[in-house]
């Protein structure tokens, strides 16, 4: 892919839970073979439910913890296996913003210091310089300068997550990781915040991996998604070809469960059954044999492998194949 | 449409009255009237302490033969010692000494303690078990004794005792601040910062102590008033001051003697240790009732 | 009407903070019938919740009161009531489904014990026969290994099983009415779905009536027969849910319904509402949602608009629908 801001490769990442008095600690496998790569300028989008690793993707990308195994390069540079003291320059060009706008900025602190904070950490502007450069980014989120001097529970939800983005903002980022970013907000506050984000896209030509569970917020802000279940990604492409004609079982059935808002195109839903299995105890061979049905004998023995479909398409399964 | 990006300015003009965290925590102490009085009380007395020597009515350390152990008077308002010396000019110029004595004390115990609490609490791994096991070591130990055995090693003088104390105060602080830095660490805007490039110093020192601050301000005044115990205690054991200095816990022990016949001479120091460790403690309740998030919560 | 299960007239609920008395509901009116599925929508601070909590009475250990207003239930008005013989209701005739199960579960108990213990206290069953009824009701839920779930604690079940076993507890002594307040909002979306296609089901089976209490458009639009739009602790519009959706009425519901992104959409920038919900401390004048109104007239702030009825289904709170003989200034 040309231009490509992050390439992720085989990313695999097991947690060891500790065992009981009775039980030996176990490998958790949060991620396990995951691979896709962002183009400059356009949003991927990682959607699953509970317990498919798509959290855990987007912090072993800014390395708050550190992959197991795999290859992770941002902006050409190899990540995965740098030690915290080479990461600067990666702390510059990938930011984050957070689900909870309650919770990710520092109560004690003025929004001015809350905004100014990276600045702080990897330039050597002055205070007076900062400062000029946080009010220019309270304008850009559609804030006020005046907001500048009052302290983050002063402002509503979608005020904050504002904040959080001006924040994420402020190095120039080239990368963003929006992990559930409007989740927490009202729906009227969400088309907001979603707004704000593509029209910084465009200003500011900034990649965003989003990470969500909303399929309708995914298929409204992404250019390309990958679908995960259970630690691994198991289709993977262009959003209008995913949500067009979505080949995995899974991909159908979650597009099929989503309610649409609108009560003429009510339908009986063919339901998925069972309950999503536990990451400490998957499946054998295809994590989703449990669930599908389509499944077979091979299904339950043998991991399928990512295969290429068409051009904006990619599939893991054996039925498929 | 109006535009879908920008804020009503009203929306947050409305909170007209500008938010400061220091209004926030006077509205609430004014309202602990018993801690309220009980900083008056130590707020006089630190005046009394760095003024005393100007305003006390006799020297401190001037017998006067002709006026032995006699009982509070009008010329004596807390009467005379067995030297004939004033005893209300000593226990003003006493309490310089005392609270001297205890701030410092826990003062260098806290900034000991909050430096190995937050390492222990941030790092974990072996870092942290080195410094809890050394705690616990100094722990298991009553703390007197330990201070005993630390001014006994180090020779009396007041300079031993606050380093006694200090040294049995750290691992209360170091606990203390290792269990609030957990807490703490726990914060999503902690993990935000760590995402952006924060260095540990950094991330400590501006998102992880600020946390500790209430309880560590809570503790400090209940430790003062145990410090000054403890230093009394040393120098009513002859551990301490020398006998001459009016150290509180030194006109106890030499007051003694007199229990039977002028006990005003024993009674005098007791009540002034007595109300300040009483007025620290207070006060201490009362900023934990402002300021500890778990009863703030209800 | 002897026909409306429920009937919420002029509700008014207020809590007290510091001694001052805050108003959250300001006369919130709506009626369900038998085997009807009602949507309350609304976003935070709306009241929605604060509503199915009056409905219930539960207001335990908090300053809630109603102070004002009438609740008819099956004919008998639940506000003039006493606690006692509101616990006699509660969890018989009329049974509520939180959005977080685990809290409302007891974490303690094993779930056969709760289960038996609602059956026991409100249908007087003996024991031995309670259990086979505990059975029988994990089983109508889709619990197929009803037998040995009974045995576990909550915690050993998934998100969407505990939420099953709260349905079945609801379920289990044929309630009236279900309360439901965001039963799925805490669910992953393929679980969602099995549980609203549960909740249809046992409602054709019980003809139970259910409140749904969400802010999931989506959902509303799957579930319900009629939709009550809250807004700022009042209602705002009231209609059947395909006239809803196809011609909202008030600028509020409009609004919301733009900003949802649907799968299919083309749309490249949502609509959305600017500003926020005010709090209940910070009401403006006259109609609640004037500061965000794009179609806001100079009455608007001056005066609360009148419930308007548009049609026998649909009822509107707002002065662009109003008589045309009262003075509007546009």
């Amino acid at each position: 892919m040309p231009n490509s801001i992050l390439k992720v490769e085989n990313l695999k990442k097991s947690f060891q839970v500790a065992g009981g008095l009775f039980q030996k600690s176990q490998h958790v496998n949060a991620v396990i073979d995951v691979s896709f790569e962002i183009e400059e300028g356009t949003t991927f989008s990682l959607v699953g439910e509970s317990g498919c690793g798509k959290s855990t993707t987007g912090r072993l990308i800014t390395r708050l913890i550190a992959p197991t195994s795999g290859s992770i390069v941002v902006d050409g540079k190899e990540i995965a296996t740098a030690k915290q003291s080479e990461l600067k320059h990666l702390r510059q060009t990938v930011q984050m913003i957070f689900q909870d706008p309650y919770a990710s900025l520092n109560p004690r602190m003025k929004v001015k210091e809350l905004v100014g904070e990276p600045l702080e950490i990897h330039t050597k502007l002055s205070k007076d310089e900062r400062e000029k450069l946080v009010l220019e980014m309270l304008e850009v989120v559609g804030l006020n300068a005046e907001h500048a001097d009052r302290y983050a529970h002063e402002f509503s939800g979608g005020q904050r997550q504002r904040l959080g983005i001006a924040r994420a903002l402020i190095t120039k980022p080239k990368l963003i990781i929006a992990d559930e970013p409007v989740s927490a907000l009202d729906v009227s506050i969400q088309s907001q915040i979603l707004n704000l984000l593509k029209q910084l896209q465009q200003e500011f030509k900034i990649s965003y991996l989003f990470i969500s569970h909303d399929l309708s917020v995914v298929e409204h802000i992404s250019h390309y998604i990958g679908v995960m279940y259970l630690g691994t990604i198991v289709e993977i492409g262009r959003k209008e070809t995913i949500f067009n004609d979505p080949k995995h079982p899974y991909t159908q059935a979650l597009i099929a469960s989503v309610p649409i808002a609108d009560p003429t195109l009510r339908k009986k839903k063919k339901v998925l059954i069972g309950d999503i299995p536990n990451p400490k105890n998957p499946p054998s061979g295809c994590t989703f044999h449990t669930r599908c049905p389509f499944a077979s004998d091979i299904c339950k023995q043998a991991i399928p492998q990512m295969r290429k479909i068409n051009e904006e398409q990619s599939v893991a399964c054996h039925f498929v194949n | 449409m109006t535009s879908p990006t920008t804020v009503q300015n009203s929306q947050v003009q409305k909170k007209q009255r500008k938010y400061s965290p220091l209004k926030e925590f006077w509205k609430s102490f004014k309202k602990q009237k018993a801690a309220l009085l009980a900083s008056i009380f130590i707020g006089l007395l630190i005046v009394v302490a760095i003024i005393g020597p100007y305003i006390a009515p006799y020297d401190p350390f001037e017998p006067d033969y002709d006026a032995l152990l006699e009982g509070p008077s009008a010329s004596h308002l807390a009467g005379t010692d067995e030297y004939g010396r004033d005893i209300f000019s000593r226990l003003i110029v006493g309490a310089k000494i005392s609270l001297m004595v205890s701030f410092s004390a826990v003062f260098l115990g806290l900034i000991l303690g909050t430096i190995l609490g937050l390492i222990s609490g941030y790092f974990g791994g072996w870092i942290d078990k080195v410094i809890m096991r050394s705690c616990d070591v100094l722990f298991s130990f009553p703390d007197l004794l330990l201070a005993i055995a630390i001014v006994a090693l180090l020779g009396p003088g007041i300079n031993n005792v606050i380093i006694a104390v200090m040294i049995f105060s750290v691992p209360s602080f170091a606990r203390l601040v290792r269990g609030a830095t957990l807490n703490a660490k726990e914060n999503v805007y902690v993990e935000a910062a760590q995402s952006m490039g924060a260095s540990h110093v950094r991330v400590l020192w501006k998102h992880i102590f600020p946390e500790t601050i209430s309880e560590l301000i809570i503790f400090v005044t209940m430790r003062i008033g145990t410090a000054i115990l403890a230093a009394s205690g040393l120098s009513f054991l002859g551990l301490g001051a020398s006998p001459e200095m009016p150290e509180w816990g030194v006109m106890l022990s030499s007051g003694r003697d007199y229990l039977g016949t002028s006990s005003h001479v024993v009674i005098m120091p007791g009540i002034a240790i007595f109300l300040t460790v009483l007025a620290f403690n207070l006060i201490g309740d009362g900023l934990r009732d402002v300021l500890d998030p778990k009863i703030k919560n209800n | 009407m002897t026909e409306h299960v429920l009937q919420v007239s002029d509700l008014e609920t207020s809590f007290m903070r510091d001694k001052t008395e805050i108003k959250i509901l300001r006369g919130v009116n709506f009626s369900i019938r038998k085997g009807e599925i009602l949507g309350l929508v609304g976003e935070s601070g709306s009241g929605k919740s604060l509503t199915s909590l009056s409905i219930m009475q539960l207001f335990h250990g908090t300053t809630g009161k109603i102070v004002k207003g009438s609740i008819y239930f099956n004919g008998e008005d639940l506000t003039k009531m006493s606690e006692s013989e509101i616990r006699k209701i509660r969890g018989k005739q009329m049974a509520m489904i939180f959005q977080e199960p685990m809290t409302s579960l007891n974490p303690v108990l094993k779930i056969g014990k709760q289960l038996m213990e609602a059956i026991e206290m409100h249908l007087k069953l003996p024991k031995s026969e309670s259990k086979h009824h505990a059975i029988q009701m994990l089983k109508s839920v889709g619990i197929g290994r009803a037998e040995e779930i009974i045995h576990e604690y909550p915690h050993q079940l998934s998100g969407g099983m505990r939420q099953r076993v709260m349905i079945a507890m609801a379920m289990a002594c044929h309630p009236n009415l279900l309360i439901a307040d965001e039963p799925t909002t805490a669910l992953d979306v393929t679980i969602q779905a099995q549980i609203l296609e549960l909740m249809k089901k046992l409602k054709e089976e019980n003809e139970t009536a259910i409140l749904l209490i969400t802010h999931d458009l989506g959902v509303v639009a799957e579930m319900c027969d009629k939709v009550v739009v809250m807004y700022a602790g009042q209602v705002v519009e009231e209609a059947d849910v395909f006239e809803l959706f196809a011609s909202p009425k008030h600028p509020y519901t409009k609004g919301l319904i733009a900003s949802v992104p649907k799968i299919g959409d083309k749309k490249e920038v949502l609509d959305s509402i600017n500003g926020h919900v005010p709090s209940p401390q910070n009401m403006p004048k006259g109609c609640k949602f004037a500061p965000r109104c794009n179609q806001v007239m100079s009455i608007c702030q001056e005066e609360s608009p009148p419930t308007v009825e548009i049609s026998a289904t649909r009822q509107c709170s707002c002065w662009l629908y109003a008589k045309k003989d009262v003075e509007v200034n546009a």
